[in-house]
């Protein structure tokens, strides 16, 4: 009896409470987008972890850091669950917060404010985010066209790519076709070329800067890219003993030209070309003070349902390895995707000798809740 | 020389600021903006009217487009919603930001039919404000006429006068035309219909079609094996007398039912350009009203 009595009561005042919220002081409607990403895999490869984490300083994987951020483990890997949330925070700024919540914890991906109200075709951001160097760095995995990032980017702009806190500022230059110029500035030590000392980057920046074209021909579009990034690589062993520190810069160089043949086929032909230089004199970590790396790909989007996708790449100077990449991939909606990849590589150099990578990368993306389209 | 072309070349913008350089989604907004703005304004169509309005392809042209807009005007009903959002955040141009003075959103203006009561991604790609292709109801159109009409006057209260001169005309030549269409759909009352998408709402409702199925199994999903089969025997139970296809979706599926069924298949079109006859708003509607 008492126990009906206090559930009545609690029911009650659950009911009340309700009605409060619901009423004069409703927020109900300021609710974010908010969506969730699931992004899993199934991968069979010939070489382990620790083959690739101990590939040496003069392989094509370039000199230092992990090799990938997603698709690590043979067998099945749980890659991320993505929550995004995005709203106006006021009339002048748009707020967005990526989170990445995986087996190892939780990582903010991006966290950033946008203006909207500034004049003569301005955007300013700030916060942690994806840079927009090149054509590839600001995008986030679940829309890439395979199932990895290309070499030369893991190698020379890490893993996660150029993501640091840091600002934003883009104008669109008052062109008849599009022109927009892009400077930044990002706190350094995010890994890749710019170093893993993470505690010692007081002050220190990474200065990016970049030029991006687009014009129509007919249904296809063009894009031309310039990007570039200058700042001091910082790399420390295991104890903090500094391995090598000095000023490196890399110019990026992208060509798109995707030819749509309706609303929902198109064929993208995309390269691009990386060049990296190192200044110290210090030789110790890195034989090579100058290095360049490219991929090139060809995606052609069957229907809208199917598409397929071929990628040829690799670095230049060091040896004629190469890596190819073939991906199919199927979506039941725009909500849900499978896609099966193949890979061959033979750009790794383990005991002073070449040997072939070999994968199949079986991958599952899901998205649910409000997620915004994606720009082109 | 060349350095004149440079000049020309930045000269080019500032000439358009003479006249309102207003950017909408569709062509039927650009032909009605151009019909009640006149010579006082301009107008940049982003989407193709031969396409498919769910999926247009966010070129970065677009937002160069965009860029200098003084105004925006989109259908809404989140017809745009696929496409548009990261043009409005890459154009930085204030003036078109939602909920600013210089942003109109049609679908504000309009009744919207179908509106789903429960929604839910298992159910397909629905719109959950409901069915967005409004302007295909020749009634509506005349509504959107004066809420152009309004929304020009707003910003540009100086030429009032020509904005309402421009929509007493269109609105007296336009009530002349439905008189004529409803006339000319009078004996279709009550036909039953078969679709791809259910982009005809609108128009069905204005002439009292009936549309008993859609080739698609669920919005926005491409057709299945399981669904058109059901549809064959759909078909041969109801005797719809066509299917109104869209031009933009292959009508493979179509073919088939028809080779299945004896169904006809009429090619609908949905916008300005998306067949080559329909060259204006009038002749959209003179195109349907006769396609039956």
């Amino acid at each position: 009896m008492k126990k009906i009595l206090v559930i009545t009561a609690l029911c009650a005042s659950l009911s009340l409470a309700g009605q409060n919220s619901s009423g004069s002081f409703d927020q109900s409607k300021f609710i974010p987008d908010i969506s969730l990403i699931i992004d899993m895999s199934y991968v069979n490869t010939n070489v382990t972890n620790d083959d690739l984490d101990n590939n040496e300083p003069t392989s094509n994987y370039g000199d230092y850091g992990t090799f990938k951020e997603f698709n690590t483990d043979n067998g099945f890997n749980l890659n991320y669950a993505e929550l995004a949330l995005h709203s106006n925070a006021d009339q002048a700024f748009e707020l967005d917060g990526v989170f990445h919540f995986n087996p190892e914890g939780v990582e903010v991906e991006e966290a950033y404010f946008t203006t909207k109200a500034l004049a003569y075709n301005l955007r300013a951001k700030g916060g942690k985010f994806k840079s927009d160097f090149g054509r590839l760095n600001n995008q986030h995995q679940h829309i890439w066209d395979f199932a990895d990032a290309p070499l030369v980017y893991n190698s020379f702009l890490s893993p996660e790519g150029l993501n640091a806190p840091g600002a934003q500022l883009q104008w669109l230059v008052p062109t008849p076709w599009y022109m927009k110029l892009g400077f930044e500035m990002l706190q350094s030590g995010n890994g890749g070329t710019y170093g893993n000392d993470f505690d010692k980057k007081d002050g220190e920046s990474l200065y990016i800067g970049y030029l991006k074209n687009s014009f129509d021909i007919n249904d296809a579009s063009v894009l031309l890219g310039l990007s570039y990034v200058n700042g001091t690589s910082n790399i420390i062993d295991e104890d903090g003993t500094s391995l090598y520190k000095g000023n490196s810069e890399i110019y990026g160089a992208d060509v798109s030209v995707k030819n749509y043949f309706d609303s929902y086929s198109y064929i993208n032909w995309q390269s691009e070309f990386l060049y990296r230089q190192m200044k110290s004199d210090d030789t110790t970590l890195y034989a090579d003070k100058e290095q360049s790396g490219y991929y090139t790909q060809l995606v052609y989007q069957v229907a809208e349902n199917y598409k397929t996708g071929l990628r040829y790449e690799g670095f230049l100077k060091k040896s004629n390895g190469a890596k190819i990449s073939v991906d199919a991939s199927y979506k039941t909606s725009e909500f849900a995707q499978l896609r099966l990849q193949y890979s061959h590589d033979d750009a790794f150099k383990q005991n002073g000798n070449y040997k072939a990578i070999n994968e199949i990368i079986f991958e599952l993306t899901f998205a649910i809740g409000a997620h915004g389209a994606h720009s082109f | 020389m060349k350095k004149r072309i440079y000049i020309l070349l930045f000269m080019f913008p500032l000439s358009l600021l003479a006249n309102l350089n207003i950017a909408v989604t569709y062509p039927y907004i650009g032909a009605l903006t151009k019909t009640i703005g006149g010579d006082k304004v301009d107008t940049v169509v982003l989407a193709k009217g031969n396409w498919d309005p769910h999926f247009v392809i966010p070129r970065p042209s677009l937002i160069a487009k965009a860029r200098n807009a003084d105004a925006l005007i989109i259908n809404g009903g989140q017809l745009e919603i696929g496409w548009l959002p990261p043009l409005i955040s890459r154009a930085s141009n204030p003036k078109i930001n939602i909920n600013s003075k210089t942003f109109l959103d049609l679908s504000r203006h309009v009744e919207l039919l179908q509106k789903p009561l429960n929604v839910d991604r298992a159910g397909g790609d629905v719109h959950p404000d409901g069915n967005p292709h409004f302007h295909l109801d020749p009634n509506n159109i005349l509504i959107l006429a004066g809420v152009i009409k309004d929304f020009l006057i707003s910003i540009d209260s100086e030429n009032k006068g020509v904005y309402e001169k421009n929509f007493s005309d269109f609105s007296g030549m336009w009530k002349v035309k439905l008189g004529m269409w409803k006339i000319k759909m009078a004996n279709n009352r009550g036909v039953k219909i078969v679709q791809y998408h259910n982009v005809m709402a609108y128009f069905n409702h204005a002439y009292g079609l009936i549309s008993i199925a859609t080739i698609e199994p669920l919005p926005g999903i491409p057709p299945s094996s399981r669904h058109t089969i059901h549809l064959i025997d759909l078909i041969k139970e109801q005797k719809p007398c066509c299917i109104l296809h869209d031009v933009y979706h292959s009508t493979k599926t179509a073919e088939f039912l028809k080779e299945k069924t004896g169904i006809k298949i009429i090619l609908m079109p949905h916008d300005l350009g998306a067949l080559d006859e329909v060259e204006d708003l009038v002749s959209l509607f003179d195109y349907l009203s006769g396609a039956l």
